[in-house]
């Protein structure tokens, strides 16, 4: 096979979904335990959110017209599980597995190589994200349904390839910061330094007016993905951005999977 | 003799800007054990993590049965690392059913497999039991029956007894005796000599990133440390003149041990020494892999 793309062609070997597929297992044990988080966490922002600051802002102007605060955050919610669900796996899971608990070096010692490791981590993040936005999905389906949101939930299952593939840009972002961070302690500083502001400049949970915040939102993956999903759910245009956030992700990808390989490679093997 | 199990020629390996393998070459074959020894920073574990496939060379080749496709060689070795690396997460047999699916062509019946392996290690009392939770020697244990999961030709172990009682030590040592009775191949590295001695069928030293040695143990001992080694008090030597005796005969400084020097000397050696120095206390012994160690650590 030509070793130019030997690092990309990985991500279909057998070997990366056998990392896969331990991830899967394992979540598997006590699966009932673990869909709580996603499925609570919904219906508490949207209970607080409506019952809290949807009593001073019952609606708000996006695109032009008046759509109540809870339809508008609830897209942005659905976004912010796709987004944050890999990102955290890729970074703090991932960490643990490489640092504490050795789970890589004892895979590098079968036939599994280091490509096949960081396309398991990142197909596994973007699996778990799509899994938790899914999760989330039927909760706004049950809130729809019980008259609390107003959404077009025919397009709820589009979330499934949205969150597939922006999980593997996220996932392999969380892996790059895996890779350079050196102990878990310093691992708050991309989260706070970069996450949680690029989370919260991206339309999820309130429009972007500013123009500045507007300019560099264009280049946020999160921002597409949620003006995205809220296009589809509350009816509007939604190509440009839906184009926007698979040519961003897929750059991300392209960039930032061959770094993670190089960087984790040298953190792991010394090479 | 059959073909080579494992062949490796000329490897090179630069870690950190530094040349810490230079050229060296291994030859295993089935059903025998190789010993790869040497001092701290000679090399070992960097070659073994090669032959293993988990570094790549800079230079050199690798075939280990007539193969060097990375992903066919990995199929036909089992590897025991020096530092516990099992899947903390799940429990032991599940480690095990895991490690299988690493694999291609899959293993045959993995769950046969498994239950013949924790009978074998003497693991099945602890099936369902985490991993941290075992002793060091159950540990190993099951380091090693992981490493077999999937029947490899080739058994890479990276010390694999630094850290435990003798008893445990001595268990290891039967498991490999039986597997090398069973036609594996086993490369492993040891700091304990006797462990090297009794269990390898070769060895190959490595100092400074260099094969220094090989052969048999007996062969590589007569050869690089000499047929006898001298025990003297450092003190009674130094007052009878020992030191300029060994260097007018350009024998190089002796190896000191506590009070001791222990002087590694051909057989016409001794007898000169036995007349250069009548009425001087000392003992005489048959070498062993510690004063090799002592003599490539001067």
């Amino acid at each position: 096979m030509n070793a130019r793309i030997a690092w990309l062609t990985a991500a279909f070997d057998w070997q990366s979904r056998a990392v896969m597929n331990r991830h899967l297992r394992l979540y598997m044990t006590g699966w009932h335990i673990k869909v709580l988080p996603p499925a609570l966490e919904p219906v508490t922002m949207l209970v607080m959110f409506g019952l809290g600051l949807g009593a001073y802002m019952s609606s708000i102007e996006w695109r032009g017209r008046e759509v109540s605060y809870l339809s508008f955050v609830a897209p942005g919610m659905l976004a912010y599980a796709a987004f944050m669900t890999p990102f955290f796996q890729a970074l703090y899971a991932s960490f643990i597995r490489m640092h504490f608990q050795r789970t890589w070096e004892g895979q590098l010692t079968t036939q599994i190589e280091m490509r096949h490791v960081v396309w398991g981590e990142i197909l596994w993040a973007a699996v778990l994200g799509t899994v938790y936005a899914a999760i989330v999905s039927i909760v706004l389906a049950l809130f729809h349904v019980l008259g609390l949101l107003t959404l077009d939930v025919r397009y709820l299952p589009l979330i499934v390839p949205l969150a597939f593939v922006s999980g593997c840009a996220f996932g392999a972002a969380g892996l790059y910061f895996t890779g350079i961070v050196p102990t878990i302690d310093h691992l708050n500083l991309p989260v706070f330094l970069i996450v949680l502001p690029l989370a919260f400049a991206s339309a999820t949970y309130f429009p972007l007016q500013h123009p500045v915040l507007v300019k560099i939102a264009t280049l946020n993956p999160l921002y597409h993905l949620a003006e995205a999903l809220r296009g589809l759910l509350l009816g509007g245009a939604v190509r440009y951005h839906v184009a926007a956030l698979l040519v961003l992700s897929v750059a991300i990808v392209l960039v930032l999977v061959p770094l993670d390989m190089r960087i984790l490679r040298r953190r792991v093997l010394g090479e | 003799m059959t073909s080579p199990l494992l062949e490796a020629h000329g490897l090179v390996k630069h870690l950190g800007g530094r040349r810490v393998v230079d050229g060296v070459d291994v030859v295993c074959h089935a059903g025998e054990v190789l010993g790869l020894l040497g001092p701290n920073g000679a090399g070992k574990t960097t070659t073994l993590r090669m032959l293993y496939g988990f570094l790549h060379p800079d230079a050199g080749t690798i075939r280990i049965d007539g193969s060097a496709d990375l992903s066919r060689m990995k199929r036909e070795v089992g590897v025991c690392t020096q530092n516990d690396t099992f899947d903390g997460d799940f429990d032991v047999r599940q480690n095990l059913e895991i490690a299988a699916t690493y694999f291609r062509p899959r293993p045959e019946n993995v769950p046969a497999r498994v239950r013949e392996l924790l009978d074998r290690f003497g693991l099945g009392p602890y099936a369902e039991a985490r991993p941290e939770t075992l002793s060091g020697g159950f540990r190993r244990r099951l380091m090693m029956a992981r490493a077999l999961v999937h029947r490899p030709r080739l058994l890479f172990l990276d010390e694999p007894t630094t850290g435990l009682d003798p008893q445990a030590r001595m268990a290891v040592w039967d498991l490999v005796d039986g597997l090398r009775a069973e036609g594996l191949g086993v490369v492993l590295t040891s700091h304990y000599m006797d462990e090297a001695e009794r269990l390898s069928d070769a060895l190959t030293v490595l100092a400074a990133g260099r094969v220094v040695a090989r052969g048999a143990p007996k062969a590589v001992l007569g050869d690089l440390v000499g047929e006898h080694v001298v025990v003297v008090d450092i003190g009674e030597a130094t007052a009878a003149g020992v030191m300029p005796w060994l260097a007018g005969r350009g024998l190089g400084a002796p190896g000191g041990v506590l009070r001791e020097w222990h002087l590694p000397l051909r057989a016409d050696d001794l007898a000169d020494f036995a007349r250069a120095f009548p009425d001087l206390r000392y003992e005489v012994r048959a070498p062993t892999l510690d004063d090799l160690f002592l003599k490539l650590a001067l």
